[in-house]
């Protein structure tokens, strides 16, 4: 508002423009009745929850992801395994340990998509 | 959950509630007006004013850094990006329901301003509101819509001659 290339500028019509929007801002503020700030205080804590559950379940969303590949991969390993071919195949505690492996890492991701589910007290 | 604990704590610090509803009380009705006269919907400058003012409280520690007019300024800026944001997301229904005041002090200008908001955009009710009804100069409003201060300049010259072709038949009638 001080500077020489500030935006009043004089000319009658100028002063008209701004004399209309001044009137016209005055008549929308006595016209206007904003939300109380009591509302926009409780939408603001809602949002900053929402943002510490998301924060939070971030690694199990991560544990669902890998959980999901791993499930990918051990199908098409599985499938491998059981289709004819001339490749050499692992031998049977190799299997077991895999497939027990894999198991345990889908029964954990189910088990922490299930907590992440429940309802919190 | 320590970290939003430890941001929560931060939040109630650095902006209570009493203080929040000093600001609130200093700032909502400008930011109301401006956003009204931008959008020209009621729904959506409602909207927009209660998401201006969240923003400011998710981000505690740019409102401690700064004094009562810079925040004013902040909060122009916020209600601006706003604006812009859902003009490009295509939520840009036309000026079909301009608001209406209930009131009438000067009704020449009010009808000749409706009009002519009608008739101008966005960015130009945004720049004209700024500069006529906050007094904002070139530098304030750059801050203000993020725009490049001499594009302000440009800018806001186009607008205001564009407006002033609102005014001319309403001076000629006097």
């Amino acid at each position: 508002m001080t500077s020489e290339n500030s935006t009043p500028h004089n000319t009658p019509q100028d002063d008209q423009l701004r004399q209309a929007f001044r009137t016209y801002a005055a008549t929308l503020s006595t016209d206007l009745t904003p939300p109380p700030a009591a509302a926009i205080l409780f939408r603001a804590e809602r949002r900053r929850r929402r943002a510490a559950i998301e924060r939070a379940e971030r690694p199990l969303l991560i544990m669902q992801t890998l959980g999901t590949l791993t499930a990918i991969i051990a199908i098409a390993w599985l499938a491998y395994r059981f289709a004819p071919h001339t490749l050499p195949t692992l031998n049977p505690t190799t299997l077991a340990l895999a497939i027990a492996c894999t198991t345990l890492v889908l029964a954990g991701c189910w088990a922490m998509l299930h907590a992440s589910r429940r309802p919190s007290p | 959950m320590p970290s939003s604990l430890e941001h929560a704590a931060a939040t109630a610090t650095v902006l209570s509630e009493l203080a929040f509803q000093r600001l609130y009380d200093a700032n909502a009705t400008s930011i109301h007006s401006y956003l009204l006269a931008v959008s020209a919907r009621r729904d959506v400058a409602d909207d927009l004013l209660q998401e201006t003012f969240c923003r400011l409280l998710l981000h505690p520690e740019t409102a401690a850094r700064l004094d009562t007019l810079e925040l004013r300024r902040y909060l122009f800026r916020i209600a601006t990006n706003l604006l812009r944001d859902r003009h490009r997301s295509g939520d840009t229904t036309p000026f079909a329901d301009p608001p209406e005041p209930t009131t009438h002090p000067s009704l020449d200008n009010t009808i000749d301003i409706r009009t002519m908001l009608q008739a101008l955009k966005p960015r130009e009710r945004e720049l004209l509101w700024l500069a006529y009804v906050e007094g904002m100069d070139h530098a304030e409003i750059s801050n203000a819509t993020g725009l490049n201060r001499l594009s302000v300049r440009t800018l806001l010259f186009r607008a205001r001659n564009k407006a002033k072709q609102f005014l001319a038949p309403a001076r000629a009638s006097l």
